[in-house]
């Protein structure tokens, strides 16, 4: 109960103080923290680093189920490594329909990367807690990672000179020769452009349902403020639903755009 | 008229007209994936899958919008 009015008190403080700067937010346990306890070090550094801080939690956690499901192997499975091992083989067939069976050395990066965005994207929904993706910075580096290791597996699976002629259009004859001046500022084009509209509609679609529901939160809030007491009428229960949607869709459309980037850039006329 | 007007004015104006270009585009998608349901049930699946991952790349452009909303709306005063 006073949690919820500290909440109601944040929320309302909040909305004054953020109403000049920034996107409305609700309240995690790092900003309640820093408002009691702001002159405290450890605190200030927290709140410095509030994404940072949230995405560690979660790569943590993360690794602990996943200790949790492996501490004792057993060849028929049952409960917690029972679950761990569906998602895991759901994932390895989702990534190898795609890539043919040479997508097995991507399973780990791509089937990591779905796992662990799904889990940010969810965890704003949890009452204290914030989704690092509601800030453009998580997912730009993610969007890195994806963008080197693509250059990379370029790199090695076709060669130097494999990768450059993929990057001019793979001339081979005399009207693909002549074609080679556009081509190239096209392909390097296209090939900044995907980290940018990966990063940004992970950003956009996050942030968008974290300012929803932190309006009708406070729409809710507002609807009683006769009353006077901490309660708020929970308007923003289809959303928190509609947030849960949206969340897996964007993991799944980053890994997908990401495993489809790989799949163009290694040698795609094998098969 | 002062940039924060401006601002004003044509960012949601902006924004809406991204939604009405999104708003034709999924249209045209969902139709598209329901009436192939509807010609292949045993399809639905697949079709399903490509219609969500479609959809969401007609939605990232509305977004950019979105984005750009949010970006420059502490301006506005």
């Amino acid at each position: 109960m006073s949690l919820n009015l500290q909440l109601t008190n944040e929320i309302a403080h909040q909305a004054a103080e953020k109403a000049k700067e920034g996107t409305p937010e609700l309240p995690n346990f790092i900003t309640l923290l820093y408002d009691k306890f702001g002159k405290v070090a450890v605190i200030g550094f927290l709140h410095h680093w509030e994404n940072v801080v949230f995405a560690w939690m979660i790569a943590i956690l993360i690794c602990f189920v996943a200790y949790l499901a492996y501490r004792k192997k057993t060849l028929i499975p049952g409960g917690l490594q029972n679950f761990v091992e569906m998602v895991v083989e759901a994932l390895d067939n989702f990534i190898c329909g795609i890539l043919g069976p040479r997508g097995r050395k991507f399973t780990p990066f791509l089937g990591t990367l779905f796992i662990y965005i799904l889990c940010m994207n969810l965890f704003g929904l949890i009452p204290v807690m914030k989704s690092p993706t509601s800030n453009l910075n998580t997912t730009v580096s993610l969007a890195i990672c994806v963008f080197f290791y693509v250059q990379y597996t370029g790199i090695r699976s076709l060669g130097i000179v494999g990768y450059l002629s993929h990057m001019a259009g793979d001339p081979r004859d005399l009207v693909t020769w002549c074609l080679v001046p556009i081509n190239i500022p096209i392909h390097i084009v296209e090939e900044l452009a995907r980290p940018l509209s990966l990063s940004l509609r992970l950003f956009g679609n996050i942030t968008g349902e974290d300012v929803l529901i932190t309006v009708f939160v406070g729409l809710g809030v507002s609807a009683l403020s006769f009353l006077h007491l901490p309660v708020g009428l929970p308007f923003q229960l289809p959303f928190i639903f509609l947030a849960l949607l949206t969340g897996t869709i964007q993991a799944l459309v980053f890994t997908l755009l990401s495993t489809i980037y790989f799949s163009l850039m290694l040698p795609h006329d094998e098969h | 008229m002062s940039y924060q007007t401006a601002l004003a004015i044509f960012l949601p104006l902006g924004l809406a007209i991204a939604a009405i270009g999104s708003a034709f585009g999924l249209g045209r998608a969902v139709s598209a994936a329901m009436e192939a349901m509807g010609r292949q049930p045993e399809a639905a699946g697949k079709i399903q899958l490509g219609m969500i991952i479609g959809c969401a790349l007609i939605e990232a452009l509305t977004i950019y919008a979105l984005v750009t909303l949010f970006v420059l709306q502490g301006k506005i005063s």
